[in-house]
């Protein structure tokens, strides 16, 4: 009698993260967003602002985390629409939502490998120490999780080109850092743009980060952490639901 | 007890929007069967495999794999089938051997079975030599070769093989077909889409037409020609073309067509032997010299023409009639 436990999923679901480690990392799409780009906006914005290193740090930490891991999922995804590979997964002993786990943590690593390196280098450049180590580790590690389940989210588009999904996501993901403390500190902000930065799942990561190297949360540990997992829940729910829309009209 | 079927399509249907892709088909397959589903572009048969694959979700029906429902019982019908595509969807950046073993993981086989079992298929399929190159430099045949290996390294029951030697030079054809059928010989059931006609005569034990969404007929290919009686003809050649001929012919009381092939005529007929002693009369008259004359049986690619080109011509003059 074939019988699937959830054990089972759960390898299965690893087999393709392990395959997209391989295939996607290198990709152009995800050097381009998942490195050049936080780095570039990094440097852009923040550095030269004659800002202390314990600014510093928590900012080019949480833009990494930030675009890297929301940059695995919708390049694989539709380059796997366009080669028919992705019908393979559709056809497969395995559900949608642990494909789309497995897709998902592609993404979470690249973010916490990619983060890890570069605020692992911040730290060591500028001497800091890390004075919160769990709230640096939820900073990063939840912050993968929401960022890579936003990727998969937008990766639902039914279209076979990574552009036509890193375009909506970038008209996202872009605003977001204008409304999360990360060029305008959150206490020069009015009531509306306080409740943006409330919403916005890039403040309470950048929130986190600060609480980890020195600084202080302007939400509090607590509410990071709520909001960060409220949107991580409602991007993979929001996400499956949608792949499986797409799969019935197809 | 009732014999489950391989394959159970009850009243399956599909509509894209408003568009009815697929309308309320009913077939089996019977285990151990090569079972041929052909029809013209767009007549549903793809819509039909990725509804029975589970790639698809039907509108309306029931399709049943070995007895699993593929919507209720999803992954149960999913681990017995393996799945060829008419595009090799393969990973090209990775190995013929990791797309075996990454397939293998997929559908949840131990580490030392999918090993066991890719070796075996990477020999069979005689790439085991060029395992670990990456696919991108292998061509369509050896493609297409890693494409059936990966849909066999469950021990699948059942294999879906969509138009499988499309587009291969006639060596991987026959290396393929040849596979197809010792792997047919060992208990698989194989339901294959094909626009090549003559390979769905030659290699399946039935065959059901799709047209425009229905299934025209299923049956076994002798029968689907036996069927098709008044497609019989007779195929006539002379030394110089003379003009008026294919007039003469076409006003023989046994004649219900003649089509025109290069420098021969074909006379379809229901009636082979008269219409050869009037074909005979109308040379000794007209002093015509025969080079060739023969008498050809229905084939398969008439049968299909007919049940599938005849409806077609009829639903493009019925549209026009009431476009005017």
């Amino acid at each position: 009698m074939i019988k699937v436990t959830l054990l089972d999923e759960l390898k299965r679901s690893w087999a393709i993260t392990v395959k997209d480690m391989k295939i996607y990392y290198l990709r152009p799409h995800a050097l381009m967003f998942g490195i050049l780009f936080p780095v570039a906006l990094f440097f852009t914005f923040s550095a030269g602002r004659n800002m202390p290193p314990e600014g510093l740090i928590p900012i080019l930490a949480a833009q990494t985390v930030f675009w890297s891991a929301s940059s695995i999922g919708p390049v694989s995804i539709s380059m796997e629409r366009r080669i028919l590979t992705f019908e393979r997964f559709l056809s497969a002993p395995i559900s949608i939502i642990s494909v789309l786990w497995g897709k998902m943590m592609a993404g979470f690593l690249f973010g916490v490998g990619i983060t890890t390196l570069a605020a692992g280098i911040g730290l060591l450049w500028s001497g800091q120490s890390i004075s919160n180590p769990l709230a640096l580790f939820f900073g990063v590690v939840l912050s993968a999780m929401v960022y890579s389940a936003m990727g998969i989210l937008f990766a639902s588009i039914p279209t076979s080109s990574p552009g036509e999904v890193t375009v909506p996501l970038n008209l996202v993901r872009i605003p977001l850092m204008f409304v999360s403390g990360m060029f305008f500190p959150l206490d020069s902000m009015s009531g509306v743009g306080v409740y943006a930065a409330l919403l916005s799942p890039l403040t309470h990561t950048l929130d986190l980060l600060k609480l980890g190297t020195g600084g202080s949360s302007f939400f509090g540990f607590t509410v990071n952490l709520c909001v960060l997992s409220v949107w991580m829940i409602v991007f993979l729910y929001l996400g499956q639901l949608f792949h499986k829309i797409i799969m019935k009209r197809e | 007890m009732t014999e489950i079927k391989a394959i159970e399509a009850r009243n399956l249907t599909k509509y894209y929007g408003d568009f009815l892709a697929v309308d309320h088909i009913n077939f089996n397959v019977e285990p151990g069967e090569i079972f041929g589903f052909l029809g013209p572009n767009g007549a549903g048969k793809s819509t039909t495999i990725r509804m029975l694959t589970g790639i698809s979700t039907p509108t309306e029906g029931t399709a049943k794999i070995m007895g699993f429902d593929i919507v209720k019982n999803a992954l149960k019908a999913k681990s017995v089938m393996g799945i060829v595509p008419d595009i090799s969807n393969i990973y090209t950046e990775l190995t013929a051997w990791e797309n075996l073993v990454f397939t293998g993981k997929l559908y949840g086989v131990s580490k030392a079975k999918i090993e066991e079992k890719a070796e075996k298929l990477l020999k069979l399929f005689t790439l085991y030599d060029r395992r670990d190159e990456k696919v991108v430099g292998f061509s369509r045949g050896m493609k297409r070769r890693v494409c059936i290996a990966m849909a066999l390294i469950n021990d699948s029951k059942i294999l879906y093989l969509d138009e499988p030697t499309s587009g291969l030079d006639v060596k991987s054809v026959r290396s393929i077909r040849g596979l197809i059928r010792e792997l047919n010989e060992d208990g698989l059931t194989v339901f294959l889409t094909t626009h090549n006609i003559e390979e769905a005569s030659q290699m399946c034990d039935r065959i059901a037409i799709i047209n425009r969404g229905r299934i025209a007929v299923i049956d076994t290919p002798e029968m689907i020609k036996t069927a098709m009686k008044s497609s019989r003809s007779i195929e006539v050649a002379f030394n110089k073309t003379v003009k008026g001929t294919q007039k003469l012919f076409k006003s023989l009381s046994s004649v219900s067509e003649v089509q025109k092939r290069g420098d021969k005529m074909r006379l379809i007929t229901d009636d082979p032997s008269q219409t050869l002693m009037q074909i005979l009369k109308v040379i000794e008259e007209n002093e015509l010299k025969p080079i060739t004359l023969n008498t050809l049986e229905a084939n398969l690619e008439d049968a299909f023409l007919k049940l599938t080109g005849v409806e077609m011509k009829a639903e493009v003059m019925h549209k026009r009639r009431n476009m005017k």
